[in-house]
């Protein structure tokens, strides 16, 4: 099953994101950190779909995107931002950083379903 | 004038220790109905899975306010400094107190914004997903 990490320091986003996606066949991985999500890339994890918030402590959405680029491994990685931003310029760096596209909390449900199913190209 | 900004800053305090109390309540409060949802293997409705997330915005919305009131009462503590070394440049200081509390309130205002999410005042132009 390909691998959806998720990434947000709010434990209840998560589990909205967790109440979403537990009938999908795709397995979850849940982190309130960004640094130890890609502590874990570094390490060899090799997520097919990453979903980020952007503001969190320590490292923010925008920052945790340009390091997964730096790593081989993620370096194309599909990542969605899930955060309640909804500034212009975030999003055009986002995209400059080749960010698949942008989510506004709180999200639709059915849309966030479709959202990864399009991106992982799973049956509909 | 001094007992006054004291006074102040003492409310600013306050009203910072009940905004970290009410997103502490929230969150927990929320995470006890997810956690009875998932262990119960409830169904929930779209409607209740957005309403869940607000949450999240509420934090966030919280927290700006109180970093709002952080650079405040650091402005505050500026200008109180200031006015105990020396009386006479009081009224630069107010302005420069003035000035620097108007660009706190306008980057609030902004945080304000941006934070809400999808919300029912910006609605229509967040309802989609954006792809790049």
């Amino acid at each position: 099953m390909p691998l959806v990490i998720f990434v947000d320091d709010s434990e209840t986003a998560l589990a909205s994101t967790r109440m979403v996606t537990n009938a999908m066949p795709i397995e979850v991985k849940q982190y309130t950190e960004a640094q130890t999500a890609l502590a874990e890339i570094k390490a060899g994890m090799k997520p097919d779909l990453i979903i980020t918030d952007l503001n969190m402590p320590v490292m923010n959405g925008l920052e945790f995107l340009q390091a997964l680029r730096a790593v081989p491994s993620t370096s194309r990685t599909p990542t969605l931002m899930l955060t309640t931003e909804t500034k212009a310029e975030l999003k055009q760096q986002g995209k400059a950083l080749g960010l698949t596209g942008w989510i506004v909390k709180p999200f639709n449900p059915a849309q966030l379903k479709q959202a990864i199913t399009r991106v992982l190209r799973l049956p509909a | 004038m001094m007992l006054i900004l004291n006074s102040v800053d003492s409310l600013l305090e306050h009203i910072k220790d009940v905004q970290h109390n009410v997103i502490e309540f929230s969150s927990d409060s929320l995470l006890k109905m997810s956690d009875y949802i998932e262990k119960n293997n409830l169904e929930v409705d779209d409607n209740l899975l957005s309403a869940l997330q607000y949450q999240d915005i509420i934090t966030q919305q919280l927290n700006a306010t109180n970093d709002t009131i952080d650079s405040m009462r650091s402005n505050l503590n500026i200008f109180i400094h200031a006015y105990e070394q020396d009386e006479n440049i009081v009224k630069d200081s107010m302005i420069k107190l003035q000035d620097k509390l108007n660009i706190t309130l306008q980057e609030a205002k902004d945080k304000q914004n941006r934070f809400s999410g999808k919300t029912a005042q910006n609605d229509e132009q967040n309802e989609e997903i954006e792809f790049f």
